[in-house]
């Protein structure tokens, strides 16, 4: 394994930490409301709700309406997961036994073909084609790219610097454009929790329709 | 003097209304807003979530291409990434092309009804984000002329439909009379100004202008319950406050507060809010907010108050006594963002023989299209009569013949859409539900039963 490629891949992993943190302190910093209506519920309870319940097909209508696109995202997603777990694994000198290892390649192979799928959604459907910008565009094919090299990088040992170069560049770019969301997400999500829960509409009082 | 449109006064912004603008627009946002506002990932799924998309589904509708508006101009003056490379990460200056697109956006396609948060993969509040922009527009005086004049009404007048104080009183006077005919009891009254009475109650204007039978039923309803109450005859009985929509705050502090005064004027122990979702809304969750401080007196929407009169038994009503299949709307400013989603069910189920809800409903409703202030802004009629045929296909769909809409905006929109898709409905509010199933002393009770 060549070291100046891990050497870039922790330097490309410090950076990203450290952008992402300065962004979300930075959001931070706009403040928090001093609220005076008295509540009608029970905002942590709400934030619980937002991440469990509320993220389900019988809670969404979005989901329910879009089901290959949410499985595609949930499955990209867990290849995501699944690439970065084995770089955090590569970096600490860990070596998967084969079992774990083609679990780990299956999963990332899967979510970068769904990663592949949702890029070509995007190109085709004409509202998402309107949406988008380059960064949908970038971050995709940087995030597939990794995904897959990281999968692909398993079963063949020659693509493995392939993959730590698609690392660095993803992890060079996530602080930049939409990946930000892997913080952002939480952020938001428990913001809109609070919300409806502080205003006693979540959790439901019926799930769904 | 020639007042300049809309379109004129966006041709003539100076740099400095448009700092202006952005200034106002940067004080409205808080940490929520600011992750919003960077969480976007552009997966289209909140679309479908849309009345307007899923009835005109053009780009232009998708709520992320409209939150995208104002996330550019966020991007561009307010984040590192949008000033260094703005064509990557789709940041846009904020000047006239994005004052239009924001105006068409958080003003011409969109109710704040907030659907869309709740489908959104990553949650983003979207209204709160249009609330924002749109106080920015606001503050450059880019708020459509008659949503304007509706908050104007209120300020002058202390109502939105600048009802004098003289015509405001012989209403409520000639429906005391109604009330003692349709009774036969000379002391039922629709109290005024009576000092010291438990409760306020608040209404929305059309009911004295346009739907005085509302007010009747409220009335009666009280008037069975043994109730102390009264109206205020001076500002503070419209409960209605456009400055919701405006999100003009200062505006909107002002109206809250003629409630405010009129509790404090009458000594009056809680102030209930009659059947109107965005009034609701304003006094319940915002009012506070705009005044910056706590009431100091209780606040109740008129649901509570009907649910308690049944489940208390100080009121006996006979569901038999509606006997059509019956129906009901959840207004947005009520249910999703007031929380107040059951106790109108209960009544309902208390006081109907046939019961049937919409699909989807309670947090999940679709708007009826008249929210956020689309009533009053008559450029936007068309668009907002065809969002409404979303609220028309739930309508049909449950082939009821009486929709409850406890929202006279509501009740409003839902009246244009019964004539535009030819629904064939009667639309009633909860009150006049009870009312008509009021079993009032000597009259025996049938044995109706109602739906579960």
């Amino acid at each position: 394994m060549p070291q100046p490629l891990h050497l870039a891949v922790l330097a490309a992993a410090a950076w990203a930490v450290g952008a992402l943190a300065f962004a979300w302190r930075r959001a931070r910093s706009f403040g928090r409301r001093v609220l005076f209506a008295p509540p009608a519920g029970d905002p942590a309870a709400g934030v619980r709700y937002a991440f469990t319940a509320a993220l389900l097909p019988q809670a969404k209508e979005s989901v329910r309406l879009h089901l290959p696109s949410y499985a595609a995202g949930v499955l990209f997603h867990l290849g995501a997961f699944a690439a970065l777990g084995r770089l955090a694994a590569t970096m600490a000198g860990l070596e998967l036994p084969p079992g774990p290892a083609w679990a780990v390649a299956s999963i990332a192979l899967l979510g970068a073909a769904a990663g592949l799928a949702l890029l070509a959604r995007r190109a085709i459907t004409p509202h998402l084609r309107g949406l988008s910008t380059l960064d949908d565009y970038l971050a995709n094919v940087l995030t597939t790219s990794f995904v897959g090299l990281g999968g692909a990088a398993l079963l063949h040992p020659p693509l493995e610097p392939a993959w730590l170069v698609a690392a660095v560049l993803l992890l060079v770019y996530v602080p930049v454009g939409k990946i930000r969301h892997c913080v952002f997400f939480f952020s938001a999500r428990a913001a809109m929790g609070a919300f409806f829960g502080y205003r006693g509409t979540f959790p439901s009082a019926r799930q769904g329709g | 003097m020639t007042v300049a449109s809309i379109e004129e006064r966006i041709e003539t912004l100076t740099e400095e209304q448009l700092r202006h603008g952005l200034a106002v627009f940067r004080a409205k946002l808080r940490a929520p807003e600011a992750a919003y506002l960077n969480a976007c990932v552009h997966c289209g799924l909140c679309a479908d979530s849309c009345h307007y998309y899923r009835t005109e589904p053009v780009l232009d509708n998708v709520p992320a291409h409209k939150l995208d508006h104002v996330a550019a101009a966020f991007k561009r003056h307010f984040t590192a990434a949008g000033r260094l490379a703005p064509g990557l990460v789709g940041a846009r200056p904020f000047d006239r092309t994005m004052v239009r697109a924001w105006l068409d956006a958080v003003f011409g396609r969109c109710t704040l009804c907030g659907r869309c948060a709740l489908n959104c993969t990553i949650g983003i509040g979207l209204p709160r984000v249009f609330r924002a922009a749109r106080a920015a527009l606001a503050a450059m005086d880019l708020v459509p002329d008659d949503l304007q004049a509706t908050v104007d009404n209120s300020l002058e007048h202390g109502n939105n439909m600048a009802i004098t104080r003289k015509e405001w009183v012989e209403t409520v006077q000639w429906l005391e009379e109604e009330l003692q005919m349709e009774t036969g009891d000379p002391g039922a009254r629709l109290p005024l100004d009576k000092h010291g009475a438990k409760i306020l109650f608040t209404v929305n204007p059309r009911e004295p202008k346009f739907f005085p039978l509302s007010l009747l039923a409220s009335a009666k309803v009280f008037w069975a319950a043994g109730e102390d109450w009264t109206l205020a005859s001076d500002p503070g009985w419209d409960l209605t406050n456009y400055g919701l929509f405006n999100c003009n705050d200062e505006q909107a502090g002002r109206i809250t507060r003629n409630l405010v005064d009129a509790m404090e004027r009458l000594g009056c122990q809680t102030l209930v809010i009659g059947e109107c979702g965005h009034g609701f809304g304003a006094a319940r969750w915002e009012g506070p907010e705009w005044l910056q401080t706590r009431y100091p007196f209780e606040l109740r929407s008129v649901l509570e108050l009907l649910e308690e009169y049944i489940e208390s038994g100080r009121i006996t009503v006979d569901p038999s006594r509606n006997p059509q299949l019956v129906t009901l709307h959840d207004p947005c400013n009520l249910v999703r963002h007031g929380g107040v989603s059951e106790p109108q069910r209960r009544v309902l189920r208390r006081c109907v023989a046939h019961f049937v809800e919409m699909t989807p409903s309670r947090e999940h409703n679709f708007c009826c299209g008249g929210g956020g202030g689309q009533l009053a802004m008559a450029q936007y009629k068309d668009r907002r009569i065809r969002a409404g045929g979303m609220k028309a296909q739930q309508i049909r769909a449950t082939g009821a013949e009486i929709v409850v809409a406890p929202c006279h905006n509501c009740i409003d929109q839902l009246m244009e859409l019964n004539k535009e898709y030819g629904l064939g409905i009667q639309i009633r509010t909860v009150a006049e539900m009870v009312a008509a199933a009021l079993v009032t002393v000597g009259e025996p009770a049938a044995e109706g039963k109602a739906t579960p």
